[in-house]
């Protein structure tokens, strides 16, 4: 079991009233499997996503993570577990736009202390499973969405982690890109990455194992 | 790591070039203000440090305590040197006298007019006299003098002078035993000792010297002494305090307590004394004043940093949200940004240290000092670098906080919007800014009406066409009356004085004046001037009542004249025709004239007594004819005074450019004044254009959205100016209180004061009002003036 929400409710107030983010959601997932999130606009895919990635908090019920009970972890706690174990890949690929394509691999090293020898081994490594080592010094701006998103996946990647999570990773690529993009999804999850992603088109949603969709925070079906 | 903070903050600062640079820039100037008060303090605090004995060295002061009141005064009576050498030999390794004064000095066709210090055997090494030729110890010759590098390359140029014949006052021949160093312009003898002569010189050839040489009662001379090693200042000034006390003669029932005291040299040049005899701080006060400043310029341009900083926040919110969704934590982007600043500091440190170096000429010029950047110094880098550290990491401070605060949540899903560039720290600091500069402002307004005032005081005599000539050698004294005929002969001159001191200042004060109805708690003081028959029609003087001196009356040589101030103060109505003593003798007051301003033009002394001169005087006044063409009547002048005393130089000076030399001092703080509130409102005004540019960019899209709907340009103008407008409004009235304040003060310290009314304050108001008003305009109006669908497109 890698990890296991019980009871998630996460809410805002506005005034008197109280909007549900997330209603009591109970979610179970095991190592290697590949789980595709949908819904509508607002329906907490997002939210979701970022709790499981210990990126936001919640409000009420119990989430662990690796058997570790991660609302009793302190900032640095959990810091550094989500460090370790989890990688993030977003839709606006979100890279820092004043570093190379070869830095912007190399930072999550940085903050995980890994010795420049060994950085340059693995990032070299990185570059070349993606075949983007010409690319290596351009800036990001220099590189088009599909390219930008492999670096953010390569990013997301470099630190070996159990957990990936993605959300909606093709939403600003054509179908070309996106289909090759998932085609790698598929083979990091035969490779042992467990994935977990959000996205809006059924047509992705099919290379996970599992479907999970939700509405206005709370789990409508679980499917295959 | 670091190096990648190193990328990336370079990188950010070269792409958003124009706030990088206005942060430079503003920081260079803090920075550069610092270094240059930072090394100015540095000097004054090592005032007198050259001498290599300075922690031990003291003058002998001698105070007088009357009713609570106690008097210091530098001067002390010759005899006083040999009792404190004969009787606390144990206490003091080394006594000396000191008197200076302006002498002509001679070598072959070279005459020159030098400062020249009289000393006793001990002084030459108490005060660390570096000799590059000659031996300091010849001075026990009386027949010889030491002289400094520059009076030796301007008498012999490039010739050794050792051994050389020179006349001093085209009187005496001296051997020159020696060339020494030149003093530092940071030394209190710098100004006075451009040669060094013994003191036996003095006594043996100066019969006014040589005849109070056993005078406990005639205090004129300096004295200064070296505490033998292993005693303690207070312990030896407890030893010799009543030893003056126990020679000096006492008026019957004067209640008058005298004590020596000692003033240690490292006190003398920031410190002075109160109305109780304590030391306290003097040009100190200064040091604090500008140090205060420095920190106050370098402050503003750290809320610059902070203010352009955290207003540009948004373009830096991504960032921050990626990096700590790849692991950073709190404390290492705290760390980044930190570096961000203090590199940005580093890089303006440079660029300050460059600019010191250029305007240090000019600046020197400005404080009348020779400071220099000390290149070659571990100590300065030192300093510098920890200057630049601070600064980096105050300026940095509040944005490394307040950017690394933010939630990756939703700065990534771009909820965050940045503010529209002025939030309340950011108002705080803005007003901050302005309250500094606008209060700067007001104090540099006062400091020059206050010099304006005092400038424009009547002086009770005529400044203007006045020449003063300092008489210097016996020639001269014998053929004063046939220098006169030939003056007023030739038409260039109207009338010639003599008198014992320049018309802009007193030397003498006498105590001993009686009159009737003096009370016996009254001072009996006035300043004491004595001057010839003529210097009443040379000068100028407005008599209230009565007449001057007159050659008609042979009487007159017991009279004296008076000026108001002294008149009130005697509280004699109608004083002419009265008499009144001094020491005992009888004088008749013939006349009162308005006051004359002889002294400081912000001070309050002119109660001044004009006796007739008895001896020659030391000083000529000529009255200049105004009907003749300057150049020509100085001709004339010179050609006389050549004649009649062909060995001396024609030294002279116009009154009126000596009274202006008083303002110097104020002048100089004015000049300081008017930099710094130059400086500090110019920061202020960076980064109110800074802020403001941001501010209308971040309201680019609203600004677009109200000119379609139809918004005129004024409406737009006022909701964008109003906010900034008002923070400007609010620095105002928190600063003019603390300029009333700190003005009152300053003002205060001076007896001739302006008043500190309300016009002082409208116009520093109105003038930070309106460059305010021109910065933010600036980008304002460009703004209302852009194209609406251009910045709706761009959403």
């Amino acid at each position: 079991m890698l990890l296991q929400l019980r009871g998630i409710y996460k809410w805002v107030n506005t005034g008197i009233n109280r909007t549900f983010l997330l209603k009591d959601i109970n979610l179970d997932i095991d190592e290697g499997e590949f789980v595709s999130v949908m819904g509508p606009s607002g329906s907490g895919k997002s939210t979701l996503l970022n709790v499981i990635g210990m990126l936001d908090d919640f409000d009420e019920g119990t989430y662990h993570f690796m058997g570790e009970a991660v609302q009793q972890l302190k900032e640095k706690q959990r810091t550094a577990l989500y460090k370790q174990y989890i990688g993030f890949v977003f839709q606006a690929y979100h890279l820092i736009d004043e570093l190379t394509v070869y830095e912007n691999i190399e930072t999550p090293l940085l903050y995980k202390g890994i010795k420049a020898s060994e950085r340059k081994a693995l990032v070299a490594d990185m570059l070349d499973r993606f075949q983007i080592v010409g690319k290596k010094d351009l800036f990001p701006t220099q590189l088009s969405g599909g390219q930008q998103q492999l670096v953010g996946i390569a990013r997301a990647l470099i630190g070996n982690p159990k957990l990936l999570l993605a959300d909606e990773p093709t939403g600003n690529l054509n179908s070309k890109q996106g289909e090759e993009i998932m085609e790698l999804f598929k083979q990091l999850n035969q490779e042992g990455v467990t994935i977990i992603q959000v996205t809006h088109s059924e047509k992705n949603a099919e290379y996970g194992s599992r479907i999970i969709h939700l509405l206005d925070g709370h789990v409508e079906r679980k499917g295959q | 790591m670091i190096w990648n903070y190193f990328k990336t903050a370079w990188r950010n600062l070269v792409k958003n070039r124009s706030y990088g640079l206005i942060n430079i820039f503003g920081l260079t100037i803090g920075l550069a203000v610092v270094l240059l008060i930072a090394l100015w303090i540095w000097d004054e605090l090592s005032f007198d440090r050259y001498f290599k004995n300075h922690k031990r060295i003291a003058l002998v002061l001698q105070q007088h305590t009357k009713d609570n009141v106690t008097y210091t005064n530098w001067s002390l009576p010759m005899p006083l040197a040999d009792a404190l050498r004969k009787d606390y030999r144990a206490a003091f390794e080394g006594v000396s006298l000191l008197y200076s004064g302006v002498y002509n000095v001679t070598f072959a066709e070279k005459k020159l007019s030098a400062k020249g210090m009289f000393m006793e055997p001990d002084g030459p090494s108490m005060f660390s006299l570096e000799l590059l030729s000659g031996n300091k110890n010849a001075l026990t010759d009386p027949a010889s003098v030491l002289l400094s590098q520059s009076l030796a390359r301007r008498l012999f140029g490039n010739s050794n002078p050792v051994n050389q014949v020179i006349r001093i006052t085209n009187q005496f021949n001296v051997k020159v035993a020696g060339v020494y160093k030149d003093l530092p312009k940071n030394t209190s003898l710098s100004e006075d000792a451009e040669f060094i002569a013994p003191w036996q010189f003095g006594v043996s050839n100066w019969e006014w010297i040589r005849k109070e040489k056993d005078n406990w009662n005639y205090n004129l001379f300096k004295l200064a002494v070296q505490l033998a090693p292993h005693t303690r200042m207070e312990d030896v000034t407890v030893r010799i305090r009543k030893v003056l006390a126990a020679h000096i003669t006492q008026a019957p029932g004067e209640q008058v307590v005298t004590n020596l005291t000692l003033y240690p040299m490292s006190r003398w040049h920031l410190y002075d004394f109160d109305e109780k005899g304590r030391i306290i701080p003097g040009n100190l006060q200064y040091l604090w004043l500008f140090g205060a400043i420095g920190f106050f310029v370098l402050l503003l341009a750290c809320i610059n940093f902070m203010n352009l900083s955290t207003a540009r926040s948004i373009k830096r919110a991504r960032e921050v949200g990626i990096r700590k969704t790849i692991g950073s934590r709190r404390i290492q982007l705290i760390a980044q940004f930190f570096g961000e600043s203090v590199l940005t500091t580093l890089i303006s440190f440079l660029l300050a240290i460059l600019i010191v170096q250029l305007s240090l000429a000019s600046f020197n010029t400005l404080t009348n000092k020779n400071i220099s950047v000390h290149w070659f110094s571990g100590w300065f880098w030192l300093a510098g670098l920890l200057i630049c550290m601070i600064t980096g990491l105050l300026a940095g401070s509040y944005p490394a906080f307040y950017l690394s605060s933010f939630k990756p949540v939703k700065v990534l899903k771009g909820l965050f919007k940045g503010g529209t560039g002025a939030n309340l720290p950011r108002k705080v600091l803005v007003v901050l800014q302005f309250t500094i500069s606008i209060f700067l402002i007001i104090g540099t307004t006062i400091i020059y009406r206050q010099i304006q005032y005092a400038k424009s005081r009547p002086v009770g005599y005529n400044r203007e066409g006045l020449l003063s000539v300092h008489m210097t050698t016996p020639e001269i004294y014998a053929r004063t009356p046939q220098i006169r005929n030939e003056l007023l002969a030739s038409g260039a001159v109207q009338e010639m004085a003599l008198s014992q001191c320049p018309v802009t200042e007193v030397w003498v004060g006498s105590d001993g004046f009686n009159w009737k109805g003096k009370a016996p708690s009254v001072d009996g003081t006035f300043a004491v001037v004595a001057a010839s028959v003529e210097f009443g029609k040379a000068a100028g003087w407005q008599f209230v009542e009565g007449r001057g001196f007159s050659k008609a009356f042979p009487t007159d040589s017991n009279g004296l004249v008076i000026t108001e101030s002294a008149a009130a103060y005697m509280g004699l109505r109608h004083p002419s025709g009265t008499v009144i003593t001094w020491h005992g003798k009888s004088y008749t007051i013939l006349g009162v004239v308005k006051n004359v301003m002889m002294t400081s033009p912000f001070g309050d002394d002119s109660r001044i007594v004009f006796p007739l001169l008895r001896e020659p005087g030391n000083f000529m006044v000529l009255r200049m004819n105004p009907g003749r063409p300057l150049s020509e009547s100085m001709k004339t002048i010179a050609g006389i005074f050549q004649k009649h005393n062909p060995f001396a130089p024609f030294e002279y000076s116009f009154v009126d450019e000596e009274y202006a030399k008083k303002f110097v001092h104020e002048e100089r703080i004015g000049k300081l004044a008017t930099l710094f509130s130059g400086l500090a409102i110019f920061i202020s005004l960076l980064g109110l254009f800074g802020i403001a540019s941001f501010m209308t960019e971040q309201r680019t899209k609203e600004i677009g959205i109200r000119k379609v709907l139809g918004a005129p340009a004024s409406g737009l103008w006022n909701l964008l100016s109003k906010e900034l407008m008002m923070l400007v409004l609010i620095a105002i009235v928190l600063a003019i209180p603390a300029g009333y304040y700190a003005m009152n003060s300053w003002l205060h310290r001076y007896d001739y004061r302006i008043n500190v009314s309300w016009p002082l304050f409208l116009l520093p108001a109105l003038a930070s009002l309106l460059i305010a008003l021109c910065t933010i305009s600036f980008q304002i109006v460009r703004a209302i003036r852009a194209n609406p669908v251009r910045s709706l497109r761009l959403e």
